[in-house]
């Protein structure tokens, strides 16, 4: 940290004008030049650093150790994606195990992700959030799901066909209409003559 | 007695014995609503009152009656219409004029349920003579 400010205790300081002049300064002293001289200026500590992010795929067993080391796990516990060329590098293979899974009652740091700090994330650890994707085991087993529903439907489908046809209707004759089977009132040309239909009385 | 055990035998499936006939027992004979009937309406009948329509065209128009309800008791229908925008708002009003209406949409159905029985004896009338053609 730069200490060429030197600030008495309890005098007030304003921060903005501090980081102007500490910029300033930078550009005078910095080695790149154009943009990233501009921007390269100051970076906080609070970032990821070089060797925190994820590298190349670790080929002798120091390497191994150091990659678990950096992921926060065991080295017995530490297994790679397989090196085939599709670019996950030294990220560990964790289980493809949905956060749903997980215990719901222990306090974990962050209970809705139920994921503690510094703990190595899954790949997809975003499909496996408890919004998404879950891959707890079904309270019955799958295929006996599956024959359920589908012989419900199947059931279901069947009967509305035997429902087609074989109808269930009533033993009355179909309802009489005056006027010629209300001919005028269904839309019939009134210039042409109806169908004469006559009902009786029984 | 043993007419009584005839009847109860007839009276099996008292609901829906139509059914069991149409699709089991005599498929060729019972009548089915959704086509015409075959039967000549005077056929059986010395002479037949046809049914009187007491509404006019230009009435049920006026009423702006559904095309379901132009049937022949849409005169009792139009008085009961009548009582009541004539009551309102006492909705318990019309029980006469309701009552009318449907005593006729009852013998209305009554009416229907008859064409349907005779349809389905001159049906089995048919049949017979049919068979005793052929046995002769």
């Amino acid at each position: 940290m730069r200490t060429s400010e030197y600030v008495k205790q309890q005098q007030p300081v304003n921060m903005a004008g501090v980081g102007f002049r500490r910029w300033a300064q930078a550009l005078s002293k910095g080695k790149g030049s154009g943009i990233s001289a501009l921007l390269s200026g100051c970076r906080a500590a609070s970032g990821m650093s070089k060797d925190s992010l994820p590298g190349p795929y670790p080929k002798t067993p120091e390497e191994r150790a150091a990659a678990a080391k950096k992921y926060n796990m065991r080295v017995e516990d530490y297994e790679p994606y397989p090196d085939n060329g599709e670019g996950f590098g030294d990220y560990p293979k964790l289980p493809e195990r949905s956060q749903q899974e997980r215990d719901p009652w222990y306090q974990w740091d962050h209970p809705d992700l139920r994921r503690n700090w510094g703990e190595p994330m899954h790949w997809d650890f975003d499909m496996y959030i408890r919004n998404r994707v879950d891959t707890s085991p079904s309270p019955v087993p799958w295929s006996t799901m599956c024959k359920q529903l589908f012989g419900f439907i199947g059931f279901m489908l069947f009967m509305f066909y035997v429902g087609e046809k074989f109808p269930a209707y009533q033993p009355v004759a179909p309802k009489q209409y005056p006027f010629n089977d209300l001919y005028l009132e269904k839309g019939g040309d009134p210039e042409k003559q109806a169908e004469e239909v006559k009902h009786y009385e029984i | 007695m043993v007419a009584g055990g005839l009847w109860s035998v007839r009276l099996v499936g008292v609901m829906g014995a139509h059914l069991v006939r149409k699709y089991a027992t005599e498929t060729d004979t019972e009548p089915d609503p959704a086509k015409k009937f075959e039967f000549d309406p005077q056929f059986g009948f010395a002479e037949r009152k046809e049914r009187e329509m007491i509404a006019t065209q230009e009435q049920m128009n006026l009423a702006q009656l559904p095309l379901e309800q132009r049937d022949y008791c849409a005169h009792y229908l139009l008085k009961l219409m009548k009582c009541k925008r004539d009551n309102w708002p006492n909705f318990l009003a019309c029980k006469h004029e309701r009552h009318d209406w449907d005593y006729c949409e009852h013998q209305d159905y009554v009416m229907r349920m008859k064409e349907y029985e005779r349809e389905r004896r001159l049906q089995l009338r048919k049949k017979r003579i049919e068979a005793q053609a052929q046995a002769a």
